[in-house]
């Protein structure tokens, strides 16, 4: 399988001069499922960031599909981004926005008619089990709804890749499953590699993954 | 009920900059039109031994319009009653030529005495009287008017622009989260700001139709400003259609980079 993810000797910092990661080596591979781990303060949510080209790089090569995230201009990063999900901790939903015109966020952006919109919102609606709340508000729904909008929305493309950032950090243990089975459902069914930062890895999770940690400034693979 | 306050905040520090440019335009409209009405009712008399045409003038300082020889029979009339007729003659033959010259534009005084200058110096002309005295002591008077005017027009155009830059602070803090989420999932710059440009334009119209709208009526109806002439006489100065394009294009400008700044300062890294 193709690499999705490849970083050379990559270094991080989230404010300047405060390295997080150093001279990282890793790949991800297409339609893996990998769980990022480490302490508070490992750089866990910088590294994450630095997959969508939110922070750059200090030094070292980190690309993401064939884009090498050092040197990219904004149009590509934006195109690149397309073909993105991104899921984050505390949802990220526009609460001015019904949980439709959120979920059909991507779509828009990719210039999407408004009836295949519609068809694709009620489809991933439908999938995560939120067909009745399509004209609600955010703000209207618990955080395991708001999460299950959240993964409507990174899911929306059919994106090459997920990124979730503590997805579950949030949630009860019966929302977290769910979230959990939907993350796995786009792995095995979409072959979507999914990425996701959290402290724990679910107890009961039935696909194989990869399990990266960090630790003293590093990326270390776990067996 | 908020959604309102939050035009408004911006509505109105944007009227009181249009305001601003429309006095600004009107005060020039005024000050030509007060410059052509003293151009028009002013002149100068220039005495010559020779017999001189326009162009001689003009020759001399192109600003001259025109000349008109004064008759000397006419001005014989008045010095000569009880003469004898062979008096009188020689009087006349003895009297020099007198001329009215009309300016084809405004001059202040230090032209005024420059052109009186290049009259004497050119040797044509023997005596010149400019009268530039009750010619620039309102000329200067309404000159510091207006300046005082602009002043004031460029302090209240300054703090307006701080309420409107305060304004969109407010609105970047209300469109934040959203600009950075839809820039996470790719959204271009005109996509993102697509709704606050929306908004201000929709401000940017209001705003302009207010001051149009005022503007119009006054010019129509005309105004009553206390016996000042020079605006009650060119009330139709008020306003003239080429404003409202001029204040139009200002509140957009305005906008534009109101948004842009909002926009370019949602930085991703706080989310």
């Amino acid at each position: 399988m193709p690499n999705v993810v490849e970083a050379k000797d990559l270094s991080l910092s989230y404010e300047k001069g405060h390295t997080v990661i150093e001279k990282a080596n890793f790949n991800i591979r297409k339609g893996e499922f990998v769980f990022i781990t480490g302490p508070s303060g490992s750089g866990k949510s910088t590294l994450l960031k630095s997959m969508y080209g939110s922070i750059k790089p200090d030094s070292g090569l980190l690309k993401v599909g064939e884009l090498d995230l050092n040197s990219v201009t904004t149009s590509k990063l934006q195109e690149l981004r397309t073909h993105l999900g991104i899921v984050f901790q505390d949802y990220k939903l526009v609460n001015e926005w019904t949980v439709a015109k959120n979920v059909a966020l991507p779509l828009m952006i990719a210039g999407y008619s408004m009836d295949l919109q519609q068809t694709q919102v009620q489809r991933l609606l439908k999938h995560v089990k939120l067909s009745d709340y399509a004209n609600r508000y955010p703000f209207e729904l618990s955080g395991g709804e708001q999460q299950r909008v959240g993964v409507a929305r990174a899911l929306a493309k059919n994106p090459m890749m997920i990124l979730a950032d503590e997805p579950t950090g949030n949630l009860d243990d019966y929302s977290s499953n769910v979230i959990w089975d939907l993350l796995e459902n786009a792995c095995v069914q979409l072959q979507t590699t999914v990425v996701v930062v959290t402290h724990k890895i679910p107890m009961v999770f039935s696909l194989s993954y990869r399990h990266l940690i960090l630790e003293n400034k590093g990326v270390y693979e776990v067996h | 009920m908020k959604s309102i306050k939050n035009h408004l905040m911006f509505i109105l520090p944007l009227v009181a900059i249009l305001l601003g440019i429309q006095f600004f335009l009107i005060f020039e409209r005024l000050t030509n039109a007060y410059e052509e009405k003293l151009k028009n009712s002013y002149t100068i008399l220039a005495v010559s031994e020779k017999e001189l045409a326009t162009k001689d003038f003009q020759a001399i300082n192109s600003n001259i319009a025109s000349s008109i020889k004064v008759d000397r029979k006419e001005i014989l009339k008045e010095i000569s009653a009880g003469q004898k007729p062979e008096d009188v003659e020689e009087i006349l033959n003895s009297l020099p030529n007198f001329y009215n010259i009309k300016l084809a534009k405004y001059l202040d005084a230090t032209d005024i005495n420059k052109l009186k200058k290049q009259f004497i110096a050119s040797g044509k002309v023997k005596k010149v009287e400019t009268f530039e005295g009750s010619y620039t002591s309102n000329y200067k008077l309404f000159k510091f008017i207006k300046f005082i005017l602009n002043l004031f027009i460029a302090f209240m155009s300054i703090v307006s622009l701080f309420l409107v830059i305060k304004q969109m602070e407010v609105w970047g803090y209300i469109h934040r989260e959203r600009m950075q989420v839809m820039e996470i999932f790719g959204a271009p710059l005109m996509l993102r700001s697509g709704i606050l440009f929306r908004v201000a334009f929709l401000d940017a119209i209001i705003s302009t139709l207010i001051i149009v709208g005022v503007f119009s009526f006054f010019s129509y109806y005309g105004i009553d400003v206390g016996g000042i002439d020079i605006v009650e006489q060119n009330s139709n100065l008020l306003f003239l259609p080429l404003d409202g394009a001029i204040l139009f294009l200002s509140a957009l400008l305005m906008v534009v980079i109101s948004v842009y700044s909002v926009v370019t300062s949602s930085k991703e890294k706080d989310i």
